[in-house]
């Protein structure tokens, strides 16, 4: 396979919180166009692995980072590397819906307005799309204008994600994304998940193992800061190389 | 019969216990309710003293009469010249206080590495914590000269003086509450606007600050109060004419405030006489505007408290459709740039306010062009700008009064009294005398604050009491300290017969640091977790055992903490006590609590403005007053700073 199939490659990277030690030579591929699962069982490193890749650790205070993540073949940790091109064309969706103390309309409008696109018909179009996109758009076009907070936590998340793609990413970054959600808005977010790699990549940390082998292509199986086992979703849950991922995944501990 | 005795020895046991609590928790409660009475007590005083004015020559007579003099044939009392006075200075501080503030408070909190951070916040807790006496002292002696020189003015006494001085003043108040509100927008904002790529810059004005603004308003709010009440460092550097500035913004007429008035004249008024009572009519307008302005700002941080409480739902709020937004935006935007250009046009005419209209706009337009990246830049670097003036203020004040005081501090400084109207000697009964007012104070306000603080938090449930408990401790922290010195001598030294006496400025400075020390104690309470209280409850102990055994030890360093700022602020009035209890010269330390004393910012004060040539000695008192204070906050802080390291919850 040519190195353009790999979006996102992290080699020998390693983070540090302060003294405690939490991602380990970590070295890993993310194909395009693919849904990649990163999962394990809780403080195992997914959702700071995750945020390494769009550099929203950089906002933690105590975070140390070795080694290399390249984003098109690019190191995103070189100090030449503009953070904010960076966020731009890799979006991140977060644990619990986090919608800005706006509109609805104002939300997905926020990305496009920072990045310098202040016509208003534009913005129209794409507060559009962007919220068909998410599967939105039926249940909020008559109240674009009411706050992002009066909707429920699922619709709240389907707005995040229609936030992040309105600024037209090239990667989708999925921070437990269904984690603080009912099952039935679960359904939809990974509904959603399946259609929206057509146009992105898409990265999902779950703790859920279903999750997992419902909506993800690839999967990779973290434990204590390292990354035991990286493979086909398929190959990880029915035939896992690896002793560890086999415990986890038939339930033995975790 | 064992078994009856031991049950007999029980009930007994328990009744006493049950009697030592209904005591302890009556006791109590009698401190809560102390806050009350004495905000009653202060709001009859003014009136009793303050109404027959109003009945003389009638309440709008005496807000809108242009003219106050009241030692003129016939005398006048018209208020309006020293409101409009107060008004403008204290507009004029905020317009130089609101942007520095704001700024700083924005570096503070966004963008600061956490070790500079901590280095501005102890700078800015410092200049909070300098006496109103030394800052008008510095005023007088640095800032007003520097304006006659600059200017080349007859004079620096003025109003710009005034409201350098009392936005630098009011800048703590607006940095520190204006950083709360910006620190406790949630994390979950910043990561959503930045993982969209915005710039830290666009993350902060379009996202953080709105989220802050209320708090913001509230923090400006606040600071305009402090700015109203404030009283010795505006009556030593304002030249205290009653007169209207004309035209209206000529920023070096000299100016005079209600404060200042008060200031001045209630140490020369006849007892009972209508000038008297007139007085006291300016301390009840005084005190109504200064209870207003905080209780906005208390009504809109009680919202912002509730807004951030995550167990509340959220209610539905419909927002004004985009378009009536835009408009009523738009309209206040005019409003504002015209009344701007007005003022403008009137201060500098008109070919230099076109002037400057064209290069704000050019500005505006350069920074439409920009890209995000360099107006970040710009914009930080404005930002940091702001906090390196503020710590520049902060250093000039403390090198001049540390370079010149230094030359004057000796032994003898120390230990000597004072000789030729305080222009030799030394300043020994004066230390003494502060030292005496302070721990009376404390004292007195300890015990009543701390008990009120642990009725608060330990034994009553949220309600309608508290409430009006609050309030009235809100009401006191916020009531001006010349406030309490008129208070203190209505009541204590003429209604209680004390006399100008040590006492009556112990209680007066005591009702002073009151709410301090509530607030702080019931902060340090609260942050006990309840668990522990479950934890000793649940084995049996009572209420009161509970509390002191459990709650107290680990509140201790906050409390403690506490009391030291209050016995900082305490040395450092002068207000409060120049009418209650001291005198400016004396041969002896006071034998009894009933004798007036010498005070360390007293002294300072009458040295300055009616001591010529006592310059060197004034020099020293304030290094001796500021050194004494800032030691307090310092070891203070350090308290803090080293229990919160240790704290494992």
């Amino acid at each position: 396979m040519s190195e353009n199939h790999y979006v996102i490659e992290t080699v020998d990277l390693n983070v540090w919180y302060g003294e405690s030690h939490v991602l380990k030579d970590l070295c890993m591929k993310v194909m395009r166009n693919k849904v990649t699962a990163l999962m394990g069982p809780s403080g195992c490193g997914k959702s700071t692995l995750i945020r390494c890749f769009n550099r929203m650790n950089d906002i933690i205070n105590n975070c140390r980072i070795k080694g290399k993540v390249l984003f098109n073949g690019k190191d995103i940790y070189n100090p030449n590397t503009d953070v904010v091109t960076i966020r731009k064309k890799i979006g991140m969706v977060f644990q619990k819906p986090n919608p800005l103390p706006k509109s609805i309309y104002e939300n997905v409008a926020y990305g496009p307005r920072v990045h310098g696109v202040n016509d208003r018909e534009t913005l129209d179009k794409i507060v559009e799309k962007s919220l068909k996109s998410a599967a939105l758009w039926d249940e909020v076009k008559d109240r674009l204008e009411d706050s992002a907070m009066s909707l429920s936590g699922g619709q709240q998340q389907r707005l995040c994600i229609a936030r992040a793609l309105a600024i037209e990413p090239e990667v989708i970054l999925m921070d437990e994304p269904c984690s603080a959600l009912d099952p039935i808005a679960t359904t939809k977010i990974e509904n959603l998940i399946n259609d929206l790699k057509k146009k992105y990549t898409v990265v999902i940390v779950t703790h859920n193992m279903q999750q997992a082998a419902r909506v993800s292509d690839y999967t990779g199986f973290l434990y204590l800061g390292q990354l035991i086992e990286f493979g086909p979703t398929k190959q990880i849950f029915e035939n896992p190389q690896e002793e560890l991922t086999e415990k986890y995944i038939t339930g033995r501990f975790g | 019969m064992p078994f009856l005795i031991e049950s007999f020895s029980f009930f007994y046991s328990s009744k006493r216990k049950y009697f030592k609590e209904i005591f302890i928790k009556g006791t109590l409660f009698v401190s809560a309710i102390f806050a009350i009475v004495v905000i009653f007590f202060i709001i009859f005083f003014l009136f009793k003293e303050g109404h027959p004015i109003f009945e003389n020559i009638g309440l709008w007579n005496f807000l809108s009469g242009k003219e106050w003099n009241p030692t003129g044939d016939p005398p006048s009392y018209g208020a309006f010249s020293l409101i409009l006075g107060t008004l403008l200075v204290t507009s004029g501080a905020m317009i130089i206080s609101v942007p520095l503030g704001f700024g700083s408070a924005i570096f503070i909190s966004e963008i600061a590495p956490p070790k500079i951070r901590s280095i501005i916040k102890s700078g800015v807790e410092i200049l909070a914590g300098i006496p109103s006496v030394v800052y008008g002292f510095f005023g007088l002696t640095v800032l007003t000269d520097w304006l006659r020189v600059t200017f080349d003015k007859p004079s620096g006494e003025c109003w710009l003086a005034g409201s350098i001085l009392l936005g630098i003043m009011a800048l703590p108040t607006i940095i520190s509450v204006s950083e709360d509100a910006i620190s406790s927008v949630p994390m979950e904002y910043k990561e959503a606007s930045l993982s969209l790529g915005a710039t830290k810059w666009q993350t902060i004005s379009k996202v953080i600050v709105p989220s802050a603004l209320s708090g913001i308003t509230a923090a400006i709010i606040l600071g305009i109060g402090r700015a109203i009440g404030e009283t010795m460092a505006v009556m030593m550097v304002t030249g205290n004419a009653a007169i209207i500035p004309k035209p209206i913004t000529n920023v070096f007429s000299p100016i005079r405030t209600i404060t200042g008035t008060l200031g001045i004249e209630m140490g020369e008024v006849a007892y009972g006489s209508t000038h008297y009572h007139a007085l006291f009519g300016l301390a009840l307008i005084l005190f109504a505007i200064v209870l207003i302005v905080n209780m906005i700002a208390n009504v809109i941080l009680g919202k912002l408290k509730e807004k951030h409480m995550p167990a509340l739902k959220k209610k539905k709020r419909k927002m004004l459709s985009q378009k009536t937004m835009w408009r009523v935006k738009r309209s206040i935007y005019a409003l504002c740039s015209l009344t701007l250009m007005w003022l403008l046009v009137v201060q500098f005419g008109i070919e230099i306010s076109v002037l400057i209209i064209s290069i704000i706009l050019c500005c505006y337009l350069i920074s439409k062009k920009i890209s995000a990246k360099t107006s970040q830049r710009v914009a930080f670097g404005i930002v940091a700008l702001s906090t390196i003036i503020v710590l520049f203020i902060l250093g000039i004040i403390l090198y001049y009064i540390i370079a010149n005081g230094a030359r004057a501090l000796s032994w003898e400084f120390l230990s000597q009294y004072p000789l030729d109207s305080g222009r030799a000697g030394g300043i020994y009964p004066a230390i003494i005398g502060t030292l005496y007012l302070v721990g009376g104070a404390i004292l007195i306000a300890l015990p009543i604050g701390i008990g009120a603080a642990i009725y608060l938090t330990e034994y009553t449930k949220e309600g309608l009491l508290t409430k009006i408990i609050r309030t009235g401790i809100e009401a006191l922290n916020g009531t001006p300290s010349i406030v309490f010195g008129l208070f203190g001598f209505a009541f204590l030294v003429l209604y209680l017969n004390l006399g100008v006496s040590l006492l009556a400025g112990q209680i007066t400075l005591a009702l002073m640091i009151l709410p301090t020390i509530i607030r702080t104690t019931e902060e340090s309470l609260k942050s006990v977790p309840q668990s522990m209280r479950e934890a000793s409850l649940a084995l049996g102990a009572t209420k009161w055992q509970t509390v002191r055994k459990v709650v107290l030890p680990p509140a201790m360093p906050g409390i403690i903490t506490g009391t030291i700022l209050s016995i900082g602020r305490a040395a450092g009035e002068t207000a409060p006590i120049m009418f209650t209890a001291v005198v400016f010269s004396q041969r002896f330390l006071p034998t009894s609590p009933l004798e007036p004393v010498m005070a360390l910012p007293y002294h300072l004060f009458v040295l300055t403005t009616s001591v010529p040539g006592a310059e060197q000695n004034a020099y020293g008192t304030a290094l001796v007053l500021l050194l004494l204070v800032i030691c307090l906050y310092i070891i203070a802080i350090m308290i803090r700073n080293h229990y919160r390291k240790m704290r494992k919850w």
